[in-house]
């Protein structure tokens, strides 16, 4: 663009406006674009219909716009002088192409394009008659130049005859969008307008853009985003961020068949489905729900052994002095709070850059898992040998008996609270939720509070020695039941392992059993050297040594699986299938689960697997939908927050019209036929 | 807040296009003006602010400095002590750049009214709020909330060029009326129509 074709546009432009040059060419040159007329017969008959076109040559990296322009833009109008008794019609828009100007997204045409108008002759009319446009448009490059041209075409009254533009235009009126011919419907559902369309079986759609015809129903900038089915598909489109209350939706649908783009047009209600406002938890009751799950937390599988071994070494130190019983309960404390503000603040911060994570994220890193495996695999080992272990193992704050030090009460709380980490309790999936979705100070305190409840049993046996002296006496049976307490964690073990088993490949699975043999043969030999000579002594710790750093080598590093694994099956869920299922009415249950949720897992066997569960499903037609969450899924992350949670299990029971009912998080078999057998 | 704000503002930098809600607080943002002054909103806090994103070159901005039309917005609401900013978000080498004194000039020449001409060649400001088109109107109340987005006029669309300006219907004075009658503004949002701000690419 150079200065000249500015100023000699301008020019034309305020000649223009001034008096338009009466031009009874068909052709029009405004520098940046040019126009003409064409038509698809030089004779016209009485009562009879021609195809027109106005046709637009653009220099090149010039464009102009469609009837919406997008964020910026003027469509082109089209004023016609025509005689007495004809009558033209509305502009027949091609459809458009996407034309972005970072960071705005504009509709239009570049290089050339044709607008059609259809012209109606009356019955009577003279010899040769004269069809003449006055068409202002928007020519953009960088800049914007308003343009303004006018055209003529003379028609002679007599049977229509193709001229050499009629095939032109038809191809045109090929790419004007014709109505859709199969049934579709549009829905706004957790905040994203959701178009569902049938298609024929085995038409393939490579590609789906939804031109809007309005402002303020779509954001023009975001992409869209398409999903292929059977025979339907979908589209998920961004609404517009800035509120603008319509219930339609109409434009045109761009579809990418086979490398060419066809057009339709839309036009349909956009339903509301009615969605419940986020769960709001005041900030007291997420602080009490968070102590009451913190006591809970103790009784769950995984956390259960590890303090069992703390309340023995209780019992014991109940034989010593009263104020060191109390300061080991603090120190425990201690530790226990400061490990649950290490976490809050990790996930925390990750929140705040943006990750969709939640209580229990950690588990969907299979290297976190396979860590654990260790983990709960040395703890096992440790409890069930009558063991003295090296210093360096002992920290782990496991042996109460033999190592009184406050280092070792510290300990014990931070290894509590890190195998606690996998285990959601009751309480808990309200509180976290609160606690993350409102980072800061708040979230400090309810995580405070979750550690408070969490270490709460400690305190009260610690400053009432009273209770502590209920407890059996100190004996035999303390290492008999540490031995015992080995088994629940070698199982939490095995657990992981399945959990890890649907994140990785069972080669990578196998290897972090290797590895957890390796680590096993590395503690005996520890411990075995414990009594021999200086070298043999050094012999084995360097082999264990070597055994630990190749057990760590084995680590599963990457997520080495295929991704839409998980996602396979007729009940997966998305939010898409949700919207289609609600928009026809459908009762639907979603069940927010993960693998390494056991809680989700004791309810799925207890409650959601029996028999007389899918009974009723079946009975009363309510569609089943899984949200898998075992690995990161940022749509079932943005509806778990919807709800107010961060954490599964969550249990969804929408009616058929109307909001959804919110599970409790414990279930039984009794209470969930009861909420389903009253939905309606 | 303030340093919040100036967070936020850092992190739309060279980021997508942002959008305020209407009767949203609208966000803080520091930009040099004309003759060389740093100008926040928050300096205005207790004033009604009319943000217009302008490109003296853009043919929709200068029809309506042509018309008078935007002059005489700005004349009304400074009879009402409404501080006037108008912004230019374009940046170097593009159109609608300017350097202070030939904003200062354009000022002059055209009879224009505004309290402040700001340069945001960076172009934060302007995506923070969303404008994307010259002009872009917004009006910010005494309790610093958005309430009014869009267009200046309803004279956008088809036959622009040719339309009376005059004769339009001019949301900016409707919605600084009804602020000022303490009524809530009819038409909250409008389509914005013009030019694409000439954003840094």
């Amino acid at each position: 663009m150079n200065i000249f074709n500015i100023r000699f546009s301008l020019t034309l432009l305020l000649v223009s406006l001034i008096s338009l040059p009466s031009l009874s060419d068909s052709y029009f040159d405004a520098g940046e674009s040019k126009i003409s007329i064409i038509s698809e017969s030089k004779k016209i008959s009485s009562n009879d219909k021609i195809l027109i076109g106005i046709e637009f040559d653009l220099m090149p990296g010039w464009h102009t716009y469609w009837k919406n322009p997008g964020d910026s833009g003027q469509e082109a109008s089209i004023e016609w002088t025509l005689p007495k008794g004809f009558v033209a019609s509305e502009i027949l828009w091609p459809g458009p192409e996407r034309i972005p100007v970072e960071p705005l997204m504009t509709y239009g045409y570049e290089n050339k394009v044709v607008l059609l108008t259809e012209i109606k002759s009356p019955k009577e009319f003279p010899e040769e008659v004269n069809l003449a446009a006055k068409i202002s448009w928007l020519t953009c490059k960088e800049i914007c130049i308003p343009q303004e041209g006018k055209v003529d075409i003379n028609l002679t009254r007599g049977q229509k005859l193709e001229s050499r533009d009629a095939f032109r235009l038809r191809n045109v009126l090929e790419t004007v969008p014709k109505k859709y011919p199969y049934e579709y419907r549009a829905s706004l559902l957790n905040e994203k307008i959701f178009l569902n369309l049938k298609k024929n079986n085995d038409v393939k759609i490579s590609q789906a853009y939804f031109f809007p015809y309005d402002y303020g129903l779509i954001d023009y900038s975001a992409e869209q985003k398409l999903e292929n089915n059977q025979n339907s598909f979908g589209l998920e489109i961004e609404p517009s961020p800035i509120e603008l209350k319509t219930n339609n939706l109409k434009g045109v649908l761009e579809l990418g068949l086979e490398g060419r783009s066809k057009f339709y047009e839309l036009s349909t209600e956009l339903e509301q489905i009615a969605e419940s406002k986020p769960i709001k938890v005041t900030l007291i009751t997420a602080i009490i729900f968070a102590f009451l799950g913190g006591i809970i937390l103790n009784a769950m599988p995984c956390v259960f052994p590890i303090l069992s071994i703390k309340i023995l070494s209780f019992i014991e130190q109940s034989q010593g002095s009263k104020e060191k019983l109390i300061l080991h309960g603090l120190v425990f404390s201690a530790g226990v709070l400061s490990t649950f503000l290490l976490m809050a603040a990790l996930l925390i911060s990750l929140r705040v850059s943006g990750e969709a994570i939640g209580w229990g994220y950690q588990l969907q890193s299979p290297l976190v898992v396979s860590l654990l495996i260790y983990l709960f695999v040395i703890v096992g080992i440790v409890f069930m040998g009558n063991l003295v272990l090296g210093s360096s193992l002992t920290r782990l704050g496991v042996f109460g008996k033999n190592q009184r030090s406050l280092l070792s009460s510290f300990l014990t709380g931070t290894l509590a609270v890190i195998v606690a980490s996998p285990c959601t309790a009751p309480f808990m999936g309200p509180a976290l939720g609160v606690a993350l979705l409102q980072p800061g100070m708040q979230s400090i305190a309810i995580f405070l509070s979750l550690g408070l409840g969490f270490s709460f049993p400690y305190l009260l046996l610690s400053f009432s020695p009273g209770l502590l002296s209920k407890l059996p006496k100190p004996g035999e049976w303390m290492l008999t039941l540490k031995q015992l307490m080995a088994f629940p964690m070698w199982a939490s073990a095995l657990w992981l392992a399945w959990v890890l088993s649907s994140q990785v490949s069972t080669i990578s699975v196998f290897l972090v059993l290797l590895g957890s043999l390796l680590i096993a043969l590395a503690l005996w030999l520890v411990e075995k050297s414990q009594a021999s000579k200086v070298t043999l002594k050094r012999l084995s710790l360097m082999s264990s040594l070597v055994l630990i750093v190749t057990a760590i080598w084995l680590l599963p590093y990457t997520n080495d699986d295929n991704e839409t694994a998980l996602k396979d099956g007729q009940n997966a869920f998305s939010a898409q299938k949700l919207s289609l299922l609600r928009s026809e009415q459908k009762i639907v249950f979603i069940n927010f689960t993960a693998d390494w949720c056991i809680t989700c897992k004791v309810n799925e066997a207890i409650a959601l697997n029996q028999k007389e569960v899918k009974n009723i499903l079946q009975q009363k037609g309510i569609t089943y939908l899984k949200a898998d969450w075992t690995r990161k899924d940022e749509e079932i992350a943005s509806i778990l927050e919807r709800y107010g949670r961060t954490g599964v299990p969550l249990y969804l029971l929408f009616p058929s019209v109307g909001d959804p009912i919110i599970l409790p998080e414990i279930l039984t078999e009794e209470l969930l036929l009861d909420f389903l057998n009253k939905i309606n | 807040m303030k340093y919040l704000s100036f967070l936020l503002f850092l992190l739309f930098i060279n980021s997508s296009l942002a959008s305020v809600e209407t009767d949203a607080a609208a966000p803080d943002f520091e930009l040099i003006n004309s003759y060389g002054d740093n100008i926040s909103l928050s300096n205005f806090e207790g004033s009604t602010v009319v943000l217009e994103w302008t490109n003296h070159d853009c043919p929709f901005v200068a029809k309506h400095y042509k018309t008078g039309n935007m002059q005489s917005t700005q004349k009304i609401a400074k009879d009402q002590g409404v501080i006037w900013l108008t912004i230019i978000s374009s940046a170097p080498n593009t159109q609608g750049y300017v350097v202070p004194k030939k904003a200062n000039d354009l000022t002059l020449d055209r009879n224009a009214e505004p309290s402040h001409v700001l340069f945001d060649p960076e172009g934060g400001v302007g995506k923070m709020y969303g404008a994307k088109t010259t002009p872009h109107m917004y009006i910010i109340d005494q309790k610093g909330s958005l309430r009014y987005q869009g267009a200046i006029d309803d004279a956008g669309g088809r036959g622009f060029m040719t339309r009376n300006l005059l004769e339009a219907d001019n949301h900016v004075k409707n919605a600084l009326n009804e602020i000022f009658q303490g009524k809530d503004v009819t038409t909250r949002v409008s389509k914005p129509y013009g030019c694409s701000v000439k954003y840094k690419s």
